[in-house]
């Protein structure tokens, strides 16, 4: 049937192809805006007056409590309206305890708009708390918040802790991992390639981590009606086809000159890495300033061994080329590592939920695509196969040691 | 060095700046349309004063049920001292009859508390409804009419026979009638309430009130008040969002009941609190005559803590003797920070120049 279908359809459009082999710029700008039109007359009949469609069904109100800071004897709260209807903020509380507030710019929501409430309370630091926030029907909605912690705000030493902490995060381990260069470049023709694929393996768990958090950050923070899932579905695909198209347009580029071509791909690969470790700065700058987690010394270890990994990564590709790259494993390694700074500073500072799902998917679709630039090469390397030892060997022991180094984050 | 001319060999390609200039401008103009308010003017400032006295300035509005003054349908002061003694007639056997007539209704959408619409079921146009007193001994009537959508009783805790218990005659809705007819007894302090399943659906919706009989010998002169100690569950998720005496959250905090020092003041109370299993009564610098029930004209307990649970009642009766304002509220805290919490701004007044129309209501019953 649905061949049948896909025939008629393939006939056609053959058909209007033929068709328009001759069309007349108007014809064809009207023939592409009739169903416009239809559109637009559908939605005035749809919402237009006189139009009782719409009134079946209850539509329910929802807001969605984004942000919630502790600050100096004030909790202030971010509210989203996040339902298809307006609504009106009445009453907030702590604790299920109703107390006076301020609603800043006012307390009327129309759809996706934001108000802060400022609730004057004074919290007690690392305690839990729960804030309400009532709307005009009597509903309340509900953010539970695990341990209370002074918001942060920016200030030298502040800045200077997050770039130490982005620095050992992201600068540092990468860095390190560059220093495999050498170690590399003495390798047989089969051991470079179960590097190359090692870095696969590592590249491919990344991806998964930057979704996983993506996932993880759209569901806690962001409100149903964004569609977290797909958000991140959406920002990730734009973000591999984006780079994909532009990195197959730089590699034709420097097709002439032989080494060029992994210095592309150890480019592209630390441009993917770098936006991995700026979601990952926002995720760290988030939970200090979020007070989710207290930073521990064995968490910045954690993500410094797992980093590590990242730096071999980058110096996989550049294994072949034989002209001195010290220069360009800096700049690539900063490429990679500094985004983390910047990541922790905005994470800390101004963290928005959604900012950090963007991030890290756009991370995610970056990764994927290094992923696919280094198969590629991989498998025009093993005379187009995949099924060789140290391919398969190195892709899964890339895996595996993500995966044990991620058990210390 | 190298890394600028491989920066360059990028932006030698026009399409590839093209898409990543197309995702740069999506991904930062969807955070602007995330993020309006950033966009926002700023307004005039407001200052407001917190529960614990710190000054506050925005330059938003305020959202408190405490201090916002709202116009209320519902006027708890004038619940307070509001007695419904019925259409008296004597009967052949030298009794009183005394008539009501009580109209239930489910559509009103009241405003509760400052800016939260609730859909209240009510008596007679109120949550609670009126307050329903008789003497022992008297024929109560009530003519009952349900112009409501569904179906609806009256339930009165006393002495009745088994057809005037409102449980079994459902009445039915838009215009149904019936008529409860009985003799007013024990003495004391009662609830009345509609008994139509799902129950609790049609008490927490305010289909509840207070029946007061009063002994044949009536009571000693007093400034005479009822508090229902009751809950609204706004979001219906079977916990009260809110908790009051007489329906309007902190209604008597910022309206406090004025009384005077030497006057025995009297408080008929009920409640009608549901899902939370207990209620309490605490009052501030004193103690009252606690008679449970009211059945009993001595009283049980000397005591500023009283515990209530489901449609518990009785009567409180005691005098202040400094002026002053004086704290009553739950001592169950979550209630008294929901709402159930009121003042009594005691005046010093001797003189008793100045008498409370109550005071002449008991006056009528009392001996």
């Amino acid at each position: 049937m649905t061949q049948i279908l896909s025939k008629k359809h393939q006939q056609e459009t053959q058909t209007n192809m033929e068709l328009d082999k001759k069309p007349s710029r108007a014809k064809t700008l009207a023939s592409g805006l009739v169903p416009f039109v239809f559109v637009i007359i559908l939605m005035i009949y749809i919402f237009g007056p006189g139009s009782e469609l719409l009134d079946f069904g209850v539509p329910l109100p929802e807001v969605t409590i984004e942000m919630v800071d502790f600050v100096d004897s004030e909790i202030h709260t971010t509210v989203r309206n996040t339902g298809s209807i307006p609504v009106e903020i009445v009453m907030a509380d702590v604790n299920d305890r109703i107390q006076p507030a301020a609603v800043e710019p006012d307390r009327f929501l129309e759809r996706y708009e934001t108000a802060l409430v400022r609730i004057p309370f004074e919290w007690n630091e690392a305690e839990p708390y729960r804030i309400g926030i009532t709307i005009e029907d009597g509903t309340r909605f509900e953010k539970e918040i695990e341990a209370a912690a002074p918001r942060l705000e920016p200030s030298l030493e502040l800045i200077g802790f997050f770039a130490i902490i982005g620095t050992y995060v992201g600068i540092i381990p990468v860095m390190i991992g560059l220093m495999w260069l050498p170690f590399i470049r003495r390798l047989s023709k089969n051991k470079y390639h179960f590097f190359m694929a090692l870095t696969v393996g590592l590249l491919l768990f990344l991806g998964i981590d930057s979704i996983e958090e993506a996932l993880e950050a759209s569901t806690e923070n962001l409100a149903s009606s964004f569609n977290g899932v797909l958000l991140v579905a959406t920002v990730t695909i734009l973000s591999f086809l984006g780079l994909y198209y532009s990195s197959e347009k730089l590699i034709q580029r420097v097709k002439d000159s032989p080494y060029a071509k992994p210095v592309a791909i150890a480019l592209m690969i630390s441009i993917g890495i770098g936006l991995h470790n700026f979601g990952e700065g926002l995720a760290i700058g988030a939970a200090i300033g979020l007070g989710q987690v207290a930073l521990s010394t064995f968490l910045i270890v954690g993500f410094a061994l797992h980093n590590t990994t990242e730096g071999l990564a980058i110096a996989s590709p550049l294994a072949k080329e034989k002209k001195s790259v010290i220069g360009k494993l800096a700049a690539m390694g900063m490429i990679a590592g500094a985004p983390a700074i910047l990541g922790a500073w905005l994470g800390g500072f101004m963290y928005s939920p959604f900012s950090a799902v963007i991030f890290l998917s756009i991370g995610a679709g970056a990764i994927f695509q290094v992923i696919i630039v280094i198969m590629k090469w991989l498998r025009e390397e093993n005379k187009n196969s995949f099924s060789s030892a140290s391919i398969v060997s190195g892709i899964a022991a890339g895996m595996l040691v993500m995966y044990l180094t991620s058990i210390f984050v | 060095m190298k890394r600028t001319s491989t920066m360059k060999q990028f932006s030698l390609n026009s399409r590839s700046i093209m898409i990543f200039s197309l995702i740069v401008v999506a991904a930062i103009s969807s955070i602007f349309f995330v993020f309006p308010e950033t966009i926002k003017a700023q307004s005039e400032e407001k200052v407001f004063v917190t529960h614990t006295g710190g000054i506050v300035k925005t330059t938003g509005e305020i959202i408190d049920p405490l201090y916002v003054e709202s116009t209320m349908e519902f006027d708890p002061m004038e619940y307070l001292r509001d007695f419904d003694y019925g259409k008296t007639s004597p009967l052949p056997d030298g009794t009183t009859l005394r008539e009501y007539t009580i109209i239930a209704e489910d559509d009103k959408i009241m405003e509760v508390s400052p800016g939260v619409f609730y859909n209240v079921w009510t008596f007679n146009g109120s949550v609670p409804g009126p307050t329903i007193r008789a003497t022992e001994g008297d024929t109560v009537r009530v003519n009952f009419i349900n112009n409501g959508s569904k179906q609806h009783t009256m339930h009165f805790h006393g002495i009745h026979p088994a057809e005037m218990d409102g449980v079994f005659e459902s009445v039915g809705a838009e215009g149904g009638r019936f008529t409860y007819e009985f003799v007013a007894g024990p003495a004391g302090v009662h609830p009345y309430h509609c008994h139509v399943m799902p129950l609790e659906e049609h008490i927490v919706h305010g289909l509840y009130g207070v029946f007061i009989v009063d002994p044949k010998e009536g009571r000693a002169p007093a400034d005479e008040m009822v508090m229902v100690l009751n809950g609204l569950d706004t979001d219906f998720d079977t916990e009260n969002n809110f908790y009051a005496a007489n329906t309007i959250p902190f209604y008597y905090q910022h309206h406090p009941i004025q009384i005077n020092t030497g006057e025995l003041i009297r408080i008929y109370v009920v409640n009608m609190v549901e899902f939370d299993p207990i209620n309490n009564f605490h009052l501030h610098g004193n103690l009252y005559k606690y008679y449970p029930t009211g059945t009993d004209l001595v009283p049980s307990f000397y005591t500023d803590m009283i515990t209530l649970s489901q449609t518990e009642r009785g009567i409180m009766e005691f005098e202040y003797q400094y002026p002053g304002k004086y704290l009553f509220h739950a001592h169950k805290v979550e209630f008294s920070e929901k709402g159930w919490i009121g003042i009594f701004l005691v005046s010093d007044d001797d003189s008793d120049s100045e008498q409370e129309t109550p005071t002449g209501d008991t006056n009528e019953y009392g001996t």
